[in-house]
């Protein structure tokens, strides 16, 4: 299979920006990743855009504010995985033959709060009843898990602790302020065992790409990216917990999304969990880092607590994950959200992300889930 | 009937095919569900495919009254959109409930206090709201026993 890299990267700080239109926000990024790649966007082949809350043909909107040069723009939504399914789609463009190179390009600007259900996919009925809080499902999921394994509300707070603590060196996140124990302990109970301080906010936001087919990449960077994985997987029969679902399987037990996909991601990449250098992970709510710990196998079932607990995910321990600060510092746009984890890795692989560097990064995976259990994972090496 | 004052509400499902019919009396109402006649499986409601075998052959299966708090949570604050529920907000529990058919639908509880995983839980049938038609809108909730 023809191998693909990522030869530029770039980003819109992940944040609120009243006076800046979805477009402008999307074309920061994309210029950035242009003149990271020193491309110009007339040799651009094809686009993919990533978005869930923006107008139909958003892509095309991006496309016209930097030439109309006639090529494919397309739209992409996986909720909040369209980031990765975006990315997906450039490899299989790429692989095809369709195109030597492409720009990936994720974008939203969504509105403060809990997520609006309908988009979501919710049905009135569930409206009317109030089941339409996003986080409760996964807050369930939680109450479940620890139930079973011993979880505690502290080994939730001290992801939300460590991503916090890593988001000060991120000027691209939303918010950039390291919190104590206490504080995150203290904050309010959004829906039980998940705080305020331990959730992510859906924000604004864009992140961007230049994917190159690999047997050209020399002509743009001396340092391309490999893309060693790009995989998406819908979840198996009552296998995932996540709205707008209203019921689920007491008889048949599947593996979930996340599992599935790791599964797919190392093969079609040939690693293994102890070769990843550092981590992305879906911290929409902590507790879903500690579950993705497990699902990526990172440690055993249940073993997440111990994990944390060991200090194996800083920077600096074994597997650092969200050295970037996670969402839960940079907030989620949903359609931006993988494509910001990949540019992030991308930085890590090329020795440039500062006090927030991992030591030799060699291999990056980024991870995310969303409603109706869309589940992605991105592995990059160098 | 036209010019009778005290003629009865008339009661609508909040989904259709969620109720055993009619819905009056309410204590009476039990949820209904759809069991794959090919793989076992069951689903409230009426199942237009089974998610797990694929086949369209399905049959009525009321559910039961009764059932187990699988995990919960508790909603602290209103929910996005057109919620109908207590104005201003009263927090509620809600929780995967596994009934004996073995599914577990999500519902709200009754409590949002001293809940617990494997508790026993009933059956609530009830009156939601009116539409805009005049309707009483019938849903369910689940509370300890
Ligand atoms: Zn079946």
């Amino acid at each position: 299979m023809k191998e693909v890299a990522i030869v530029g990267a770039g980003i819109h700080k992940f944040g609120r920006f009243p006076d800046e239109s979805p477009i402008q926000i999307a074309l920061e990024a994309v210029r950035m990743a242009l003149q990271d790649a020193n491309i110009p966007w007339k040799a651009i082949e094809m686009a993919y855009c990533a978005r869930c809350y923006l107008p139909a043909s958003t892509g095309a909107r991006i496309g016209a504010a930097l030439g109309k040069t006639g090529i494919s723009i397309i739209d992409v939504e996986s909720a909040c995985a369209s980031g990765a399914v975006a990315i997906r789609q450039g490899v299989l463009a790429i692989q095809s033959g369709a195109c030597d190179v492409c720009v990936v390009v994720g974008v939203e600007k969504m509105p403060r709060g809990f997520m609006e259900p309908t988009t979501l996919g919710f049905e009135p009925w569930q409206v009317y009843m109030g089941l339409t809080t996003n986080p409760s499902y996964w807050a369930m999921n939680a109450r479940r898990h620890m139930h079973e394994y011993g979880i505690t509300e502290m080994h939730i707070a001290k992801v939300a602790y460590k991503n916090h603590r890593n988001s000060v060196h991120n000027p691209y996140a939303m918010y950039q302020k390291a919190f104590t124990m206490e504080e995150i302990l203290n904050s309010p109970v959004v829906c039980s065992p998940t705080r305020l301080l331990e959730i992510c906010a859906p924000n604004e936001g864009a992140a961007a790409l230049v994917l190159c087919a690999s047997e050209k990449a020399h002509k743009y960077t001396s340092k391309p990216i490999t893309i060693a994985a790009c995989v998406h997987s819908l979840p198996l029969y009552a296998s995932d917990f996540r709205g707008p679902i209203y019921q689920l399987s007491a008889k048949v037990s599947n593996p979930n999304p996340g599992v599935v996909s790791a599964k797919k991601a190392y093969e079609q990449a040939g690693i293994s969990p102890k070769d990843v250098s550092v981590a992305e992970v879906q911290d929409t709510d902590a507790f879903n880092e500690l579950i993705h710990y497990e699902e990526l196998g990172f440690c055993g079932p249940g073993e997440s607590g111990r994990l944390i607990d060991e200090g194996a995910t800083e920077i600096g321990g074994r597997i650092p994950v969200n050295a970037s600060g996670g969402l839960i510092s940079k907030g989620e746009p949903i359609g931006a959200s993988h494509v910001g984890q990949m540019v992030d890795l991308v930085w890590q692989l090329r020795g440039q992300n500062g006090p927030r560097q991992v030591a030799n990064a060699r291999v990056g995976l980024g991870l995310v889930t969303g409603a109706m259990g869309h589940s992605a994972i991105t592995i990059i090496k160098r | 009937m036209p010019g009778n004052e005290k003629a009865q509400k008339k009661q609508v499902p909040i989904k259709e095919g969620f109720f055993t019919m009619p819905l009056s009396p309410l204590e009476n109402v039990r949820l209904n569900g759809s069991k794959c006649r090919k793989c076992g499986e069951v689903f409230l409601g009426k199942a237009i495919g089974c998610e797990n075998c694929g086949s369209a052959d399905m049959e009525e299966l009321p559910l039961s009254k009764r059932g187990k708090l699988y995990t919960y949570t508790v909603i602290e604050h209103r929910p996005p959109g057109d919620y109908k529920g207590p104005d201003p907000f009263v927090p509620f529990g809600e929780g995967f409930v596994e009934l004996p058919e073995g599914l577990r639908i999500v519902a709200p509880l009754t409590e949002s206090k001293n809940l617990k995983i494997g508790m026993d839980l009933e059956l609530v049938v009830h009156k939601l709201f009116e539409d805009a038609n005049g309707n009483e809108v019938i849903a369910y909730k689940f509370k300890p026993v």
